[in-house]
């Protein structure tokens, strides 16, 4: 059986140098079908191939949704990504991404205070496109950069209507966060994204605020769907002759597919039993509702399983 | 429902029931796009349709499977989600191809049926799958075993529209 597609495969249909280091990528489905919805300020993975996978927000907001928007700012001392996609990446080239995750809970009515440094601002330029496509004008944006700004033109309604406050720093002081935040400090949302030391700074300035009134963004790591709370165990593959260690976060079914072990899943929730393999050291954690008590003696449904001892041996 | 005649071994289907909505999508994880008409094609599937036999791009890409070419719902389920579990599945949510009402699709496992002027074969219950809850964002899959719908393999093709019937033969 075959492998489940993992991923959404889109084309790249525009590559714009913007200046200051900041290249923007348009990414389209080959047909113009529409893409997966998200969610304002949400976030997409991309994989780069070679195992290169980078975690980008879209600068576009919901209703526009035959294309993913993203703005990638080369960092020369990064982990090359950044560089990846600067040098790369071309139009009509594929690449896959993932489902959109994440996004900011906006506040429909109250206000929305956004605090952005660089090219931070590519989830808060997603909710100020959906507030404005609403006709809502309940938000304001601070942002720092250093020199001239980039992706301006995505927000320009919003510029020229005095709710975005630019700061660049290479020429004027830094805003005082804390005096940004002190004024809202009784209802309303307050987001950042940002270089650490401002996500540092914010956290300080709103630390008495109620959790669901702030969001600080950080990229959302996939969901994980059978989440176990069992510590981790060892992990062997008897035909394969292959050994890991199984940890909450990524799960039975995530480490054999790191593994690049190809278990047929369809349902992926313990109903269909496409998964069913055999084990032989254990005792394992059967989570499914597909086998009889008899079939677990040998038989493990592996995408809700996992094991009660220190070590699951599979027939793989 | 007409008389069931209970003294044969072979109980006759009796019901009648009509086409709802129609919708495809040409790969994985796109939205699916709302058609008044789908050209169903014998052997293969539905034209355009990611599970269309020799181009797959669904789920699965690289499993060409004979039972899967064209995919039905129940309206009622849509109905029942909506009544017992207060949520709002819409018809271009579930990511089959047809919506029928009043068709009992759990019943035609292995049955031959009339699906407008094509005739299919169902193959066997779909099953759910963990990843439309991530998709739509909506806890559906629970309350959708049993209930996700039939898969059908096309005996005879033709042209399939909203408000067709759909019949036993
Ligand atoms: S994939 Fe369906 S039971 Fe594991």
């Amino acid at each position: 059986m075959a492998k489940a597609i993992k991923t959404v495969s889109t084309v790249v249909s525009k590559v714009e140098d913007l200046g200051n280091d900041t290249k923007r990528f348009t990414l389209v489905d080959q047909d113009d079908w529409e893409l997966p919805p998200f969610r304002p300020g949400a976030h997409i993975d991309v994989h780069l191939g070679n195992g290169l996978v980078r975690t980008y927000s879209l600068c576009n907001e919901p209703d526009d949704d035959r294309r993913y928007v993203i703005a990638v700012k080369r960092e020369p001392e990064g982990r090359g990504g950044s560089n990846f996609m600067h040098n790369h990446v071309e139009v009509g080239q594929p690449i896959s991404v993932s489902l959109p995750r994440g996004g900011i809970a906006l506040d429909q009515v109250g206000s929305n205070v956004f605090l952005a440094g660089g090219i931070g601002v590519t989830p808060f330029i997603s909710a100020i496109r959906h507030l404005e496509r609403r006709g809502r004008s309940n938000y304001v944006l601070h942002w720092t950069s250093r020199g001239r700004p980039v992706l301006t033109d995505m927000i320009a309604p919003a510029i020229e209507a005095g709710r975005v406050r630019l700061y660049d720093t290479n020429a004027q002081a830094k805003p005082v966060i804390a005096a940004i935040f002190e004024e809202f400090a009784g209802s309303g949302l307050a987001a950042c994204c940002g270089p650490a030391a401002m996500l540092k700074t914010f956290g300080d300035a709103v630390s008495a605020w109620p959790e669901e009134r702030k969001h600080i963004e950080m990229f959302t790591p996939p969901k994980v769907i059978a989440r176990s709370d069992v510590p981790p165990y060892e992990l062997y593959l008897s035909a394969s002759n292959k050994l890991a260690t199984v940890t909450p976060d990524v799960g039975l079914l995530g480490t054999l597919d790191a593994l690049g072990v190809d278990v047929p899943v369809s349902c992926g929730g313990g109903i269909c039993g496409a998964c069913r393999t055999r084990w032989t050291e254990g005792p394992p954690i059967h989570r499914d509702r597909v086998l009889s008590p008899a079939e677990r003696q040998n038989e493990l449904i592996v995408c809700v399983g996992d094991c009660a001892g220190q070590r699951l041996v599979l027939d793989l | 429902m007409d008389a069931i005649a209970i003294d044969e071994p072979e109980v006759t289907m009796s019901w009648q029931g009509v086409v709802r909505f129609l919708h495809k999508t040409p790969r994985a994880f796109l939205p699916m796009r709302s058609f008044p008409s789908l050209e169903l094609v014998a052997g293969r599937g539905i034209e355009g349709d990611r599970y269309f036999v020799g181009q797959e791009t669904g789920f699965y890409s690289h499993k060409p499977e004979e039972g899967r070419q064209v995919t039905l719902f129940e309206m009622e389920t849509l109905e029942a989600l909506q009544r017992d579990h207060k949520i709002e599945l819409l018809p271009e949510e579930h990511r089959r191809n047809v919506t029928v009402e009043g068709v009992p699709l759990n019943h035609l496992v292995g049955r031959r049926f009339r699906l407008g002027e094509a005739i299919v074969e169902a193959t066997r219950l779909s099953t759910p799958c963990r990843h439309i809850e991530e998709i739509l964002g909506k806890a559906v899959f629970d309350p959708l075993i049993n209930r996700s719908g039939l898969n059908c393999k096309i005996i005879a093709g033709g042209t399939l529209q909203v408000g067709d019937a759909v019949r036993p033969i």
